[in-house]
This record gives C-alpha cells, structure tokens and sequence, in this order.
C-alpha cells in the first residue's frame, strides 16, 4: 500500500507509558512509534494487558506520557521527558565511568614509568576535562528539551490556534492586497468570522474516545441529550437551540430516534447504548476517534451492526479511526493498517493484507493461529501456536529494534532475524508465483 | 453411548410485576457421556437459565411449569435442597461468564481453591462409606439365597475377608499417594531447574535444590519401590553440595564482573560447575518411576491380612502379577461366585417385583384414567400404593440406574400435586382474573390510560394434567414390559465391573485430602490452566488477577472436585482471542482427559466449532435448531442459524456485513407465531400464526422452522453464508486432496 503520499495526521514518537508499582515501575507502553494517515482505520491488536487501551488513553492525554511525543496536525499534544532525564543520567554514568577508567590508567602508567608522571598527567587531565564539557553539553541540550516538552504539554491548544490564525493572516494578505474598495467590508467580515474560530479553536477536543463498556461509560443519571451535549458545552457553546439540533443530528447519524433524546442510559439495550456513545464521540465533529474496544462488550448480532454503523460513519464523515480490538477477524475486516502489541512494544506493523500474507514475529503468527472460525473440520485440524519470548528470540547478541522488513512492513527484530523473515517472504512469494 | 442428563420438556417462567416473563419454552435434549453439547443464542434466549435449572440455581422468582431434567437416578427439578449438595459443584460444576462475581474478593486464591476439595472430601467420604456399607449389606442379603446353612456360612465368611482386605489394602494406598505425589513434585521441580539453568535466569537454586531434596526423601522412605535406590539418594546428596557451589561462583562471577567492566578490562571465567547431569539422572529416574501403573490395593491388603509377609521386593508390575495370581488363585474366584450369585438374586427378585407390579400399576392407571373427578385422599392412596410397588421393584444392586424407576416417585407425586393445585386454585384465579379485568374496562371506559396492566390467569388444564398422570403410569409400565421382555442379565458380565465399583468406593471412603496435598493439587491446577507461578500467585486476592487469569481460578477451581459433567455459561465471552483459544484448547484436553461432558454456552458460532459435537441454536426459550457440528455448519436450515454466521466476519469478508435487524420479543406476551418472524426476511405468512413443529432434516439433525416444510417455498441462504460454506467445502476437499 502507497502510503507516503497520505497526509500524516497522527504521529507518535518512541511514546512510554510507565506507572509506579510499588519500588519499580510497570512499562505499559515502551517507545511505541507509528503514524495515522488521514482517512484510514488504524488497527491496534494483542491480548489483553499489553498496553492497547493505555496508548490510546496516553494519545488523548488521560494520562501524563512518561516519554516520547505525540504529533497530531504537526503539533505536539504529548511529550513526556523521561527519555531526556534517562539521556541525562546515561551521559552523567558514562562520564563518571570514564573518569573512573581514565584514573586507573594513571595509576598503571606511573607505576610503570615514575619518571613521566607529570606528562601522563597531563595528558589524562586534558582527556578528562574534554569528556566532561562534552557531557554538560548534552545535559544543557537535554535540559532545553525538557522545558520545551513541559510548555507543548501544558500549551499545546494556544500554540495550534495561533498557529492557526497566522496562517489565516498569511492567507488573507494577499486578498486584502488584491481586493477592490467596494469587495473590501465584506471579505473583512467573513475574514473577521473565521477569525473568531480560528482563535477557539481546540486541538485535543478534535480526537475524540468511544469507549469499550458501553454500561459503565454513561451516566446513569443523566439523559441521552445532557449526555450527548457536554462536550459542546464544555467546548464553550451557549445556544441552546443550536445545542439540540446539534444532537438531534447526531443522534440521527449513528441510527437514533429524537425521542430517544430524553430518555436515561438504562432505558436502552446494549447496542443502543454504544450507538450513544459514538453519537457523543462524532457531536464534537473530530478528525480521530479513538475506538477502545467498542465491540468486546456486546452480542455477535449487535457487533455487526456497530461495525456497519462506525464503517458508514468514517465514509459519510471522512473520519480516521483508531480501532483497538483483540479480534483479529473483525480487524481485518475493518482496518486498513494493524499494529500488534506485545506487552507494551509494538512488534508488527503493516497493511492488514500484507499482515495476513506474510505474518513474521512469532508472536503475531501465534495470534492468527488462534482465530476461530465457524468450519468444525478446519477447526478440529486447527493448531495453536504458542509463543514463548525466551525460545522463540535469540537476543543475547543483539536487543532487536522496529524494522523495515519489507517496503511498509515493520517488524521488531534485530539483523539476523530480518534476513531470515525476508528469505521466508522470498520463499513464500516463489510458491505462490508457482501456483 | 451413555446419557448423562436427559432434559425432557423443560417449562421455566419468572414472575415479575408485569406478568410472566416465560424464559423457556418446551426444550428438550439429551447430553451424552464424553460429548460436548454447545447452546447456542442471544441474550435474553434462556440459554442460561437452562443451565441454572440443571444446577439448581434458578433466582427465587422462577416457576418451574413443567419437565424433567434427569441425572443418575434423581430428577434435578425435584430434589430437596440437601440432596443437591451432593451433585453442584461435585458432580455438576459450573463456570461462570463474570469471573469478578464468582470469586470471593477478600478470601485468598488458595483458599478458595482448597475450600471446596477439603469441604467435599469430607462429604465424599462419608458418601463413599455409607455407599460401601450400604452395598455390603445387600451382598450379605442376597448371598445367601437358595444356599444351604453351611454355605452361607462360608458366603459370609467371604465378604467378612474381602471387606478386611479391602481396608488393609487402603493403609497401602494412601502411602503410596503420598509417595508419587512427591515423585512427581521431584520432577517437576527437576525439570524447572534444569529450564532455568539453560535459560540463564537462576533465581534461588540452593532452596529449589533442597526442596527437590526433601521431596525424593520422602518418596524414598514411604512406597514406592526403586531399582537404584542408591544412585537416586547420591544423587540427591550431590545436588545439593553442587548447588551451594554453583550459587558461590555465580555471586562471585557477578561481582568480579562488574568490577572489571568498570575497570575496563577483559574478565575470563572460572570453570562451570557441572550440575545438569546430576539433574538429568535425578529426572530419568523419577520420569521411571512416576510412570509405574497403580498397585492392586486389594490384592496387597489380601495377602497382608493372609500371609502377613512383606511385600515381594521387584517393580511395580512385576509386584502386581505377582499378588493378583495369588489372590486369583486363593480368593477371588470364590468370592466372584459370592457375588455372582447375590446379583443373580437381587436381579430375579426385581423381575418378579415388577411383573407383580404391572397388574397394581395397571389397576391403579384404570383408576386415574376412568374417573373424571377424584378425592385428594383416595388419589393420595393409590399414589402411595403405586410408588410402594415400583420401589420395590428396583434392582438396588445395580451400578447403572435405571432412571425411570428411580425418578418414578417425584414426577408422579408432582403431576398429581399439579392436578389438585388445578382443582383447588382454578377457581379462585378465574375470579381474579374477572375482577381484574372489569376494573381496567372501568378506567378505560371512563377515559383514563390504566397505568397498570392485566396479569393473564394462571389457569391449569385440568383435564390435560389428568392425562399427565395417566401418561407417567403408562410409561412406567412400558418400561417394566420391556425390561420383563428384553430381559439378557448375566451376572457374570458385570461382575468385574461390580468389583472394581467396591474398589473405588472403599479407597473413596478413606481417602482423605490433607491440606497439604490440597495445597499440591490447587498448584498443579493452577499450573494445569496457565498460570504462571503459581506458588506466588497462590497467595493472592482476586483483584490482584487480570480478567484472563480470574477466568482461569474460576475453570481451576470447578475442575478441583473432578466432575462429570461441566457447564460452561460463555467462559470466553470476556477474553481476548489468544486466551480465549487458550482456554477452549484447555476444556478440551480437560474433556478428553476426564472424559467430561461438557455443556457449553455462547453467543459466538465461531468459538464452538472446535469444541462441540453436537449443537442447539436457541432463541426466545426455544431450540430452534438442533444437530451435529457439522450439520449446523455445513447445512444450516433455520434463519436463525443463517442469521448468527453471516453476522460475524471472518478472515476473508469483504462485504457489508448482514446485522439481525431489530431485538428479541418481550417474552412476556410471546408471538403467536414463529419468536423470530418479526426479525426474519424469510418469513412465511405461516409463521405470523402458527408455531413450526421440529422438522427432521436428517437422523441427527431437526429444525424448528416453516422453511423445512415440503410445501415451503425453496429459499437460499443468505451469500455471504453460502459462499463461506463453499469455501470450507473447498477446503476440506483441497486437503483431503493433498492427503490422497
């Protein structure tokens, strides 16, 4: 699949997700990098506690990133700076380490010839003080990062609407230059206007999150509508009629009724109830939504209709989706591109065909191996992989890293590992080509 | 094969304020031994209600209307609350859907793992014993017929050495339990070690050696007989002088080398001190012995009480034929003819109890079946006289029951309770219903929207549940002429079969689980079922577990009192895929193991292919369909089954998917028709009005829909189905192909 031509909308950066477990720390998600195109569905898959649901939540800032960034529209949403301290303590270790050796050194040197001592020192010194400034160089740089990362963290909304009305400016000049005196008033209202929205404009407000209980993510005491329309109203809209349209709308889309309006979350079947949802997550008109799980909860008959809904949805509102699900049928039949997570790494990345074709990382092959199906022969013949990290990888060599096996085929392994997934790929390409 | 549960017309309604909720409607199946059977359905299609009812389980507000639901001699709809404590959980478990909600939050995992195996044990034992006793004394009861003074003197004198045998034998076994359980403790732990030496991820090894100590000295000093003893107790001594040595060099190694790595020079390492071959003798010797087949018990505690010597010194087998030719020779043949004998008795006294039976039964049916209307007392007469003579004609020395016999007492004693409760309350319903009704025309003929609705009348048919009991007599009857006809008993057939049923329940009823082995065995299950360290994870709470996990304590813990039969209520539905597989692949081995039978819910048609033999489709309480796996798969005929496969993607889909339209009926007021017209796209004008009979596609295969009628219009399954089945077809055939 061509996919440098596609406008990046999402792009997350090496992101960490670590949480505190008593004296250690539990590394939900550990340098998790990808990009979302615009327009696709993006499939995010594993079992369950390796870290899917915590990197959407980190993605829409439920939770203060550890490290890493998090770009969406080119500007950065999230940045943690636990990868600038580790970069800071590393350099300050080896530095010391350093020094440590480099004092060694100069006691063998003069042990052996007493008479140069001066010398040796000297040159040792000289080396010494280099490696030093060359350290509280990359302490100074590092410290820089990290303020950067604290203000985009915090100010990331003003820098985006800023930006956004300078482009508008830049924009704009050259028609006001352009324009004739009697065209002028009226190109300056409509200027003024989206001026206006420009300045409100919101960042994070434009990813929005279904979640995966569809029970436990309303509020029962509150009514489909005051459910529906809270993010509008936080968001700063004050009409009310324009407030009940809105919803009305919104209701309409994802297959509700206005009547359904004034009624509690309680009064709706399971399906009905998740359709409140995604009418909730679309009101706010978003470029990202988030789908954590938005299917496990429900009846296999009710999941096909929620698919149908959120695959007419992406079509009629041009959404890109970020679906996070542990069943690899429904992924595949949804998604455009598949991430697969292995306790908080990312190892397999690519276009859900080509993930199908040529399926590497052991663990990935286990998970397809354990797809049912509805045919009892195959099934009956049907073996289940088991992946073992400790004897399926050899990495006493090398730590493996996210790779390019193939053009737009990512996969975490180190150098003999690539070449071995690339012979299979040959191999396999060569029978089919046979066949 | 043999049926485990028989579910026969099985009626459950809950009453709610606004009526009668009717959860399930007329279901019947057969759940055989060793097969899976998956329940297929919605939400809300009383899948499990079904299962509740079988064990005993049903919320307070249920009505039980009709059916039976039989296993190993009692019907389950019927039996007293103490009754049932000896089936749930140890004959009948349960997993549940909400692992959180079935596990104790503030109770330990360990504990909630042994509670039940210490709890039940007790009860077994007892069980055993007294089905032991109980056994015994029909053996000395029926021995002695038609034998003269002196035989029966030596009949009894029989059974008094067998029964001394037989306890003697079992000081032996729970000895040699003991002992292959730390054999196998040995190697587990053997095999753990010699893992992570080879992994290179050591944790204690001086502890994990000792511990591998202290069990092969145990295993040692109790049963279990050795041929190199004394390679195994040097072994054992080796290991752990190696282990202390190896934990010394490996601290030493660590901290030289991060001395040197600071310093920066290049460190090279001491020797390696060689512990695996020791451990790989320790494992090929208690590998050996773990596989040793059991000992004969009864045959040891013969000669023990005989000879009083001492066990013949040779392996296991060797020990074994040794000791089963020398009770063969000097006891068991007269005992075989002892009970040979009392089954002989106890079988012919059966056949002529129910030949006298049938003229009683007969009599006493005419009565029910000739008079419109009787007396409660006079009924209740002949009722008891009627259960007196088919008690009596119950062969008690049979290991298989005879369930019609057994459950005679409680469906007859409910269809006539049923009768008189018609009698007695039509009545009074009838009226309410009237006053009920005339109110809310009131309130409508005045203008007003009622705000409450008619509760219908609960109205029993009494002419029908007279025909009931006629037709439960009638049935015993036939059964009791078909028994006199058919009748091929040999004594000697069964009589092994007996033997080893008395071996089972004398062990069973001094086999007593001490918290120790409870500890073993919960660890083992845990090990069993996929978790991970489970010695740590022994010691925890239940919140301390991800949804996965808990799931797995939840199977672990059902499967701890080794039942027959397992209800599964959609264990999976709230795992993801690689678990899920998991923990189908895990019931699956457990059935075949424990040649369980399974009854498995779900919602999900792909999850059960693997799993099931045999499959019903349920929707609005009724089984819409039912058949082998591969006929629902293959050759699915109801719109329902079609509805349920082409709602789900599978790897190649790339077509909309095809969703059910709309939700199921309020079943408090149930269609007339077909449940599922409203929803189906197939429907026939028939199924607005008239309910489908089961049609009979194929011996193993029925469905419950209009579309199987042979004047039906022909209708095609929806594409996306036929084309999957194409596909499978295609499949199956490429690789039988390949195979050729």
């Amino acid at each position: 699949m061509e996919t440098k031509d596609k406008e990046v909308l999402l792009r997350v950066e090496q992101l960490c997700q670590y949480f505190k477990l008593g004296k250690s720390e539990l590394k939900a998600v550990n340098k998790v990098s990808f990009n979302i195109y615009k327009g696709e569905v993006f499939g995010l898959v594993g079992e369950s506690g390796c870290g899917k649901t915590t990197t959407g939540r980190s993605i829409i800032k439920l939770y203060e990133s550890t490290g890493g960034n998090v770009y969406f529209k080119d500007q950065r949403i999230c940045a943690g700076n636990r990868l600038y301290k580790d970069a800071i303590a590393a350099a300050k270790e080896d530095c010391a380490d350093t020094v440590r050796g480099y004092e060694a050194e100069i006691k063998e040197e003069t042990a052996k010839n007493p008479a140069n001592e001066a010398t040796i020192k000297e040159k040792y010194h000289r080396l010494i003080s280099e490696k030093r400034e060359e350290t509280s160089k990359i302490i100074k740089e590092n410290r820089v990062a990290i303020k950067e990362a604290r203000d985009d963290q915090r100010n990331c909304d003003k820098k985006y609407s800023a930006r956004r009305v300078a482009e508008l400016k830049a924009e704009y000049e050259p028609i006001f230059a352009n324009a004739t005196p009697d065209k002028l008033p009226e190109i300056k209202k409509e200027y003024n206007k989206k001026l206006h929205i420009a300045k409100r404009e919101r960042l994070v407000t434009q990813i929005q999150m279904i979640f995966q209980d569809p029970i436990a993510s309303l509020n029962p005491r509150m009514t489909v509508e005051t459910i529906v329309s809270e993010g509008l109203i936080i968001k700063g809209v004050r009409d009310k009629a324009y407030i009940q349209e809105k919803v009305y709308e919104a209701l309409e889309q994802v297959g509700l009724v206005r009547e359904h309006a004034t009624r509690y979350p309680h009064e709706f079947s399971g399906g009905q109830r998740q359709r409140i949802g995604i009418a909730r997550s679309i009101i706010m008109r978003p470029d990202l939504i988030i789908a954590d799980e938005p299917i496990s909860a429900l009846d296999v008959s009710i999941q096909a209709q929620v698919i149908n809904l959120l695959n007419d949805l992406r079509s009629q509102l041009g959404l890109t989706i970020m679906f996070i699900a542990h069943d690899l049928s429904v992924v595949k039949y949804f998604s455009d591109r598949i991430g697969v997570m292995y306790y908080g790494n990312l190892v397999e990345l690519t276009s859900s065909d080509e993930l199908f074709k040529h399926p590497f990382h052991p663990y990935t092959r286990s998970l397809l191996s354990a797809i049912p199906s509805p045919d009892p022969i195959y099934e009956k013949k049907r073996k289940r992989i088991t992946y073992n990290p400790l004897v399926d990888h050899d990495y006493s060599k090398e730590q493996p890293t996210l790779r390019e096996v193939l053009p737009g085929h990512f996969v975490l392994c180190n150098t003999a590992e690539m070449e071995e997934y690339r012979r299979i790929a040959a191999e396999k390409d060569l029978i089919q080509k046979a066949e | 094969m043999e049926k485990k549960i028989d579910v026969k017309n099985l009626k459950i309604s809950f009453r709610t304020n606004n009526g009668k909720v009717q959860a399930v409607r007329d279901i019947s199946f057969e759940l055989y031994e060793g097969e899976t059977l998956a329940i297929v359905g919605e939400s809300g299609s009383g899948k499990s209600v079904t299962s509740k009812a079988i064990l005993g389980i049903l919320a307070g507000n249920s009505i039980i209307e009709g059916g039976e639901i039989i296993y190993d001699g009692k019907d389950l709809l019927k039996i007293k609350e103490d009754d049932f404590h000896q089936i749930r959980g140890d004959k009948i478990a349960m997993i549940f859907q909400d692992p959180l909600s079935s596990l104790n939050p503030i109770v330990r995992i360990g504990k909630q793992l042994t509670e039940a195996m210490l709890l039940k044990n007790r009860s077994k034992r007892r069980n055993c014993g007294r089905i032991f006793k109980h056994y015994m004394v029909l053996l000395r009861k029926h021995a002695d017929a038609g034998a003269s003074a002196e035989e029966a003197k030596k009949n009894q004198e029989t059974i008094s050495t067998f029964e001394k045998a037989v306890f003697k034998g079992i000081e032996y076994e729970i000895k040699y339990n003991d002992a292959h359980e730390a054999v196998v403790d040995v190697l587990e732990n053997a095999k753990n070690v010699l893992f992570e030496l080879e992994k290179n991820v050591v944790k204690d090894i001086v502890k994990e050696c000792k511990e591998i100590r202290t069990y092969g000295l145990r295993a040692k000093n109790r049963f279990v007989v050795f041929n190199d003893e004394a390679r195994f107790e040097d072994a054992l001594e080796k290991l752990g002088t190696l282990a202390a040595e190896w934990h010394e060099r490996d601290k030493k190694v660590k901290k030289e080398k991060a001395i040197a790595k600071k310093r920066r020079v290049e460190y090279v390492e001491p020797a390696k001190v060689e512990i695996e071959p020791v451990l790989k003798t320790i494992i090929e010797i208690a590998q050996r012995v773990s596989e040793f087949s059991k000992p004969s018990f009864v045959a040891i505690g013969f000669r023990m009480i005989k000879h009083e010597a001492t066990l013949p010194n040779a392996d296991i087998d060797e020990m074994n034929a040794i000791l089963m030719k020398e009770m063969k020779t000097e006891f068991y043949d007269t005992f075989e003819k002892t009970l040979v004998r009392a089954l002989d008795d106890s079988h012919n006294c059966s056949i002529a109890n129910k030949k006298a039976a049938i003229d009683v039964l007969e009599k006493n049916r005419d009565f029910f079946k000739n008079n419109e209307t009787f007396k409660e007392g006079e009924a209740n007469k002949y009722v008891k006289h009627t259960i007196a003579c088919v008690k009596s004609a119950i062969d008690h020395m049979e290991i298989k029951k005879d369930n019609l016999s057994y459950t005679f007492n409680t469906t007859l004693t409910h269809a006539v309770g049923r009768y008189f409760k018609g009698i007695n309350r039509n009545d009074k319903e009838q009226a309410r219903f009237d006053k009920q009704t005339q109110k809310i025309e009131k309130i409508v003929a005045k203008g007003h929207i009622p705000e409450w609705s008619v509760v219908p009348a609960d109205i029993v048919n009494i002419q029908e549940a007279r025909e009931h009991i006629v037709f439960v007599i009638d049935r015993i009857i036939n059964h009791f002429n078909d028994s006199i006809r058919d009748d091929a008993f040999k004594a000697e057939e069964v009589s092994n079969e007996v033997f080893s049923f008395l071996e089972e329940q004398a062990s069973g009823s001094v086999f007593k689980v001490t918290q120790r082995m409870a500890k073993n065995t919960a660890i083992k299950l845990m090990e069993e079922v996929g978790i991970a360290e489970p010695r740590r994870r022994y010691r925890q709470y239940p919140f301390e577990f991800s949804g996965g996990m808990r799931q797995r304590i939840v199977i672990a813990i059902a499967l701890a009192a080794n039942p027959d039969v397992l209800i599964c209520d959609e264990p999976t539905t709230a795992l993801d895929v690689t678990i899920q597989s998991q923990i189908l692949e895990l019931i699956n081995n457990l059935k075949k193991e424990r040649n369980l039978s399974v009854i498995f819910i779900t919602h999900d048609l792909g999850v059960v292919a693997n799993m099931a033999d045999r499959i019903a489709v349920m929707y609005a309480g009724k089984i819409v369909e039912y058949g082998t796996a591969l006929d629902v798969f293959y050759n699915p005929i109801h719109p329902y089954t079609w509805a349920l496969l082409s709602s789900m993607p599978d790897l190649d889909t790339k077509e909309k998917l095809e969703a059910i339209p709309g939700t199921p009926p309020n079943m408090i007021y149930p269609p007339v028709g077909d449940a599922f017209a409203e929803r189906n796209r197939y429907a026939l004008k028939v199924d607005f009005v008239e309910q489908p009979p089961m049609f009979k596609i194929s011996d193993t295969h029925f469905a419950a829909t209009w579309l199987a009628h042979p004047d039906a219009p022909k209708v095609d399954p929806p594409r996306i189905v036929t084309e999957r089945i194409a596909r499978m077809k295609r499949l199956a055939e490429a690789d039988n192909g390949n195979k050729g």
